[in-house]
């Protein structure tokens, strides 16, 4: 073992401490979830209240069913949108596919909160001026919110993954005189899966995550769970929200852990799959 | 070929379409709202006079100085998550053993996937004067009275920088490691010390993950609406307030559309002097380190601005890098 320098010293301690600092507002929730005083900033004792006063609160349960909800569906049609674009730009690009990735690029760079101060008037003037009924419905205008940036997000790492794969299989299948919708669907598919999954458990986390879009777009009666925590911040923050999100923090953990088991499976490194993840 | 022959974009289109409806169209919606003006009281807007006027207001003294705060956090925000991520970025790649790397990307990942907002009122229990930091440093007689940062633009700035940071390390990661060890052992066995190293070799060959650090980091940022609400109160005001409240609580969806057009204006013209002010820095630098191998073709220019990385470059076989001076 060679004598360590004292940069390779400093970096250590660097990176440990961002580590750290990345941390910490979480340990800080995590441990509030245990407080059984009345507010979340003060603490009074360790105990379990916070996560029993969940089940006599029927408003915190149905925003976080709102959310589980949004997301699923949200996922799904981001996914679905998504995929279709990434394996088009992948595999038939051409002079369109310049136009397309700068819409999804325009998509991505635009603040939420333009997105968000857009998407109210327009699905007022759709629900209300054209009599729509659907755009009124609190989960559909959630859904439309939430998908925007995800069939973006979908998209990119569909195609990123179809690219780094070339098409010789999918000409190998038409040579053996496979239909175009079986090879799509016996090659082409199966090639972007682990992109796919990816792509849908990100859609999810990125929807229960959203509360700009989500907070110009509701409709009461229909309030997502960072609706919620947003409306109690004014009214003041109690620890039953340290505790619900100490439970969601573990389902996205679940997710996460989901997303890196598929990745590895289909042999990506680590980097390959940080880049997924950041859709480079 | 069997069947009807469909257009090369036929699997893009359900994207598209969703895309112009749900986006392009509500977006110039706004843009043609900006140019209307709020018709008394009741009424949020009218576009049957257009002008620019709303713009003017948009910066009048009153919100220009948002304006400015919002572009000070943002440089600041984003020099500040370069600063901190670039040394973390490189810890990960070149110092940390290759096991260990998929848990610390995972570990850099899991703030990155908390919720926002939750993540951001942990920092208000931190900074809060009666929280424990505040406690800690009167103890440690660091600070006289209590923690006085809540609900100012440090406290903005330190969420920001907390918020943005993973957005920053992750592309850095992907540039450091894609730079690979033999091309800095090639250097330091023609003489070079490790910061030469480093400055040379390694950190030019990272600039596309620079770049897109800076930019993933930067634009999001600057149109931040939960921080600044979480964290600034009345004295870190951000431009996501100030639009959200003209559509909440003002109904002046003129005005409030008008600073959404200002917030994207100014952003992306910050980006493009940002970009120009760095490519004409660079230039004697890149000039100079430049070996050209045979004729250079007359069309091409010293040196392209932007992102031709690595990868980019390997296309161009007559100029490359040159690691140590001659």
């Amino acid at each position: 073992m060679k004598q360590r320098s004292w940069s390779d010293v400093a970096l250590n301690v660097w990176g440990v401490a961002v580590l750290v600092f990345l941390f910490l507002p979480i340990l800080v929730i995590i441990v509030s979830s245990f407080n059984t005083g009345r507010l979340l900033v003060a603490w009074d004792s360790f105990g379990f209240d916070a996560f029993g006063a969940i089940l006599t609160k029927p408003a915190i349960q149905d925003a976080v069913m709102v959310s589980i909800q949004t997301g699923l569906i949200a996922a799904l049609l981001a996914t679905l949108l998504g995929t279709l674009a990434g394996i088009a730009m992948a595999r038939h690009p051409g002079r369109w596919a310049f136009w397309f990735i700068g819409l999804l690029l325009l998509v991505s760079v635009t603040p939420e909160i333009v997105d968000a101060v857009a998407l109210l008037p327009w699905l007022v003037f759709l629900g209300q001026d054209l009599g729509i009924g659907l755009f009124n419905d609190g989960i559909a205008r959630l859904v439309i919110g939430h998908s925007l940036f995800s069939v973006a997000v979908v998209s990119y790492i569909v195609r990123a993954r179809l690219i780094g794969l070339e098409g010789q299989l999918e000409e190998a299948s038409a040579d053996l005189y496979a239909r175009p919708l079986t090879t799509f669907r016996r090659v082409t598919l199966p090639l972007a899966m682990p992109a796919v999954l990816a792509g849908f458990l990100l859609s999810f986390t990125l929807s229960l995550d959203n509360t700009v879009i989500a907070a110009f777009v509701q409709v009461s009666g229909t309030t997502p769970w960072p609706v919620y925590v947003l409306s109690a911040l004014r009214s003041g923050l109690r620890p039953e929200i340290a505790a619900v999100s100490t439970i969601m923090l573990l389902l996205t953990l679940v997710a996460l852990a989901l997303v890196a088991v598929v990745l590895r499976r289909a042999g990506d490194s680590a980097t390959q799959i940080a880049r997924t993840m950041t859709g480079n | 070929m069997r069947g009807i022959r469909l257009p090369r974009f036929a699997l893009a289109l359900p994207a598209w379409a969703w895309l112009v409806v749900f986006f392009v169209a509500p977006v110039a919606m706004v843009v043609y709202f900006s140019f209307g003006y709020k018709p008394g009281i009741f009424g949020t807007h009218a576009t049957d006079v257009l002008s620019f006027d709303r713009y003017g207001e948009a910066l009048s003294p009153t919100f220009f100085q948002t304006f400015t705060n919002t572009l000070w956090v943002g440089l600041a925000g984003t020099a500040l998550c370069l600063l901190i991520g670039l040394p973390a970025a490189y810890w990960m790649a070149v110092k940390v053993p290759p096991s260990r790397r998929g848990l610390l990307l995972a570990l850099v990942m899991v703030p990155f996937w908390t919720n926002f907002l939750v993540r951001t009122i942990g920092w208000q229990v931190i900074l809060a004067p009666e929280g424990w930091l505040s406690s800690l440093l009167q103890g440690i007689g660091l600070t006289d009275g209590p923690l006085d940062i809540l609900y100012t633009r440090t406290a903005v700035l330190i969420g920001v920088v907390y918020n943005y940071l993973p957005l920053m390390i992750l592309p850095l990661f992907v540039a450091f490691d894609r730079v690979g060890g033999p091309l800095r052992e090639a250097s330091k066995d023609l003489g070079a010390g490790r910061w030469r190293t480093f400055t040379r070799v390694t950190l030019p060959l990272a600039r596309p993950g620079v770049i897109a650090g800076v930019l993933l980091v930067f634009i999001p940022l600057m149109g931040d609406y939960i921080t600044a609400t979480v964290l600034g109160g009345a004295r870190g005001n951000m431009v996501g307030q100030l639009v959200a409240s003209q559509f909440q609580t003002a109904q002046n969806w003129a005005l409030g559309s008008a600073m959404a057009v200002m917030l994207i204006l100014v952003i992306m013209a910050t980006v493009a002097v940002g970009g120009l002010i760095v490519w004409l820095a660079t230039m004697p630098f890149r000039l100079r380190n430049r070996l050209v191998l045979g004729d250079e073709p007359a069309s091409a220019p010293a040196g392209r601005s932007g992102d031709d990385g690595p990868a980019a470059g390997g296309a161009e076989p007559v100029r490359t890098e040159q690691g140590v001076s001659a």
